[in-house]
């Protein structure tokens, strides 16, 4: 590794140390305000909150729905990160494991999607949800990211099953297992690392996305986290005590989980933008 | 929508050489624009700091962490987040600049039509910047340290190291991140949408294809003409724009996986 010297030490410390605080600042600002009225936010930005109450949470969590809005994302991440698991392990592990004609076409056809953004194809999505009486519902959410989900997954967890060695399921087929035997109890286990990517890029991106909910969901009721803040920051764009509460009841818990899991989080996310 | 009629290339004559022309090139132009400053400042300055925590400096961990953080919060919350921290009046940059005695450099950051551009594209870089980090960082932590000790035996600088060892080194790293930039500076929308609003105020200066696709598809307060044919062709030009390096990308992507 490269060797340095003390200065530059010093001087390498310092710029992280910057980049660190200019990180910070933002999260810690609506953290603080949160605690604020809108009096103190806008008379002294920059001390601390007179009084730590809590009475801008239950306002802000009441107007902009957020418990709703959060049992929604809850609902359509979770289900829509289960079908992509489901679909894509069974479609990446038919395509390792079998010859079949067209087996190559298909893999293709696949992993096509990953070079189309999803966002390119809203107004067929849009179309065909419509006729299907799926806009402005949680299960058109859902099933848009399934679909959009599936080139990464597959392509990620093929790759992975095709370095599993093939020894293993062999003797095992030999004792009479199987395909689904085979699916379940060998090349799941040994996918883990795999579908713990899969699960924390897919996850993050269905929990952040803003475009999908935006274009196909027009009720309150069925908001997802992105859309209730951005509807509550339009209505009460002045409010900057509720917004800036809002705004860290959203933010604050995915800190939580990332900080947890951070581990994960970096190598799932920058392994799996890169492979896919 | 009204009833539908075929029109031919009649919508995208209007976006490239008819009435929308103007409005077309000068979202294309935004687009092109972010893709050459976050290529400096996501990769370029990604490198940098990624070449930082190579050195293993004390606290490269938690540095690696806080680094990363910003991307797994929602883009339009980012945006949100600091359209407050911008606020002319009451924002905390501009305060900042006051108490600092800096007062004369206050201003209205996103309000007025020449910095709204750059800074929607500084909060970019904030969001975005640990992803490039820390996809560096791991290349530049792949190579050899047996590569480093010959070239210090060697009596080489620093400097020269990262020239003609790291730097050729992580080459490939720089093609593939330059690649997934340019897909997603096509793509650009959340932000703009949180910072601007659909109408990527001021007098459309930070206007990108993804608002005036927005726009011309599902509207927006004040836009002329809403009509989905429209919107559509907007989105297939995107489309013509972007599939070359898609298709590059996966090339990429299958090359590396095989071997």
């Amino acid at each position: 590794m490269m060797r340095i010297s003390t200065p530059w030490k010093i001087i390498i410390f310092t710029i992280l140390i910057v980049h660190t605080i200019i990180v910070m600042i933002p999260f810690s600002v609506i953290f603080f305000n949160s605690f604020k009225t809108l009096r103190e936010i806008f008379l002294r930005p920059f001390s601390l909150p007179e009084k730590w109450s809590f009475d801008n949470y239950i306002k802000a969590w009441e107007k902009a729905e957020l418990g709703k809005a959060y049992m929604n994302s809850a609902f359509v991440t979770s289900t829509s990160v289960l079908s992509i698991l489901f679909l894509s392990s069974m479609i990446a592990f038919v395509i390792s494991r079998y010859d079949f004609p067209y087996r190559r076409l298909l893999y293709l056809y696949i992993i096509s999607g990953l070079a189309l953004p999803a966002r390119l194809a809203i107004i067929p999505i849009y179309l065909i949800l419509k006729s299907f009486h799926l806009l402005d519902s949680l299960f058109g959410l859902i099933f848009v990211y399934s679909a959009t989900g599936i080139p990464f997954s597959v392509f990620l967890l093929k790759h992975f099953m095709d370095m599993v060695p093939k020894e293993i399921e062999e003797s095992a087929i030999m004792d009479g297992a199987s395909p689904w035997k085979v699916f379940t109890k060998i090349i799941l286990p040994l996918s883990k690392p795999a579908i713990v990517v899969v699960t924390i890029v897919n996850a993050v991106g269905i929990w952040n996305d803003f475009f999908f909910p935006l274009i196909l969901i027009n009720s309150k009721e069925k908001e997802t986290i992105p859309l209730a803040v951005s509807t509550f920051f339009g209505e009460y764009s002045h409010q900057w005590e509720l917004i800036s509460t809002a705004l860290w009841i959203a933010v604050f818990p995915m800190i939580v989980v990332f900080f947890i899991l951070s581990k994960y989080f970096i190598s799932g996310m920058t392994q799996g933008a890169l492979k896919g | 929508m009204g009833a539908k009629k075929f029109v031919g290339l009649q919508n995208f004559k209007d976006m490239l050489f008819g009435s929308y022309s103007h409005e077309f090139f000068n979202a294309f132009w935004h687009n092109v624009y972010f893709f050459i400053m976050l290529s400096i400042f996501e990769v370029g300055l990604g490198f940098i700091i990624a070449l930082m925590l190579a050195t293993r400096i004390r606290g490269h961990r938690v540095f690696q962490t806080v680094v990363y953080m910003p991307n797994i919060i929602s883009m339009v919350l980012v945006g949100f987040i600091w359209s407050m921290l911008l606020n002319p009046q009451w924002g905390l940059i501009n305060q900042t600049l006051k108490a600092i005695g800096l007062g004369k450099l206050a201003h209205p950051w996103l309000g007025d039509a020449s910095t709204a551009l750059n800074t929607i594209i500084a909060v970019n870089v904030w969001r975005h910047i640990g992803f490039y980090v820390l996809v560096m960082l791991a290349a530049i932590l792949d190579i050899p340290k047996e590569l480093f000790e010959a070239a210090y035996m060697d009596g080489a600088s620093n400097w020269q190291i990262v020239r003609k060892v790291i730097f050729p080194l992580t080459v490939p790293t720089f093609q593939t991140l330059l690649v997934l930039l340019f897909i997603w500076s096509f793509n650009i929308f959340d932000i703009v949408y949180a910072l601007e609003g659909v109408q990527a105020g001021p007098y459309r200066s930070t206007d990108v294809l993804g608002t005036l696709f927005y726009r011309t598809a599902f509207g927006g307060l004040g836009s002329s003409r809403t009509d989905l044919g429209l919107g559509a062709a907007v989105s297939v030009l995107i489309f013509l724009i972007v599939i070359p390096v898609s298709i590059l990308y996966v090339r990429m992507v299958e090359r590396r996986s095989e071997r």
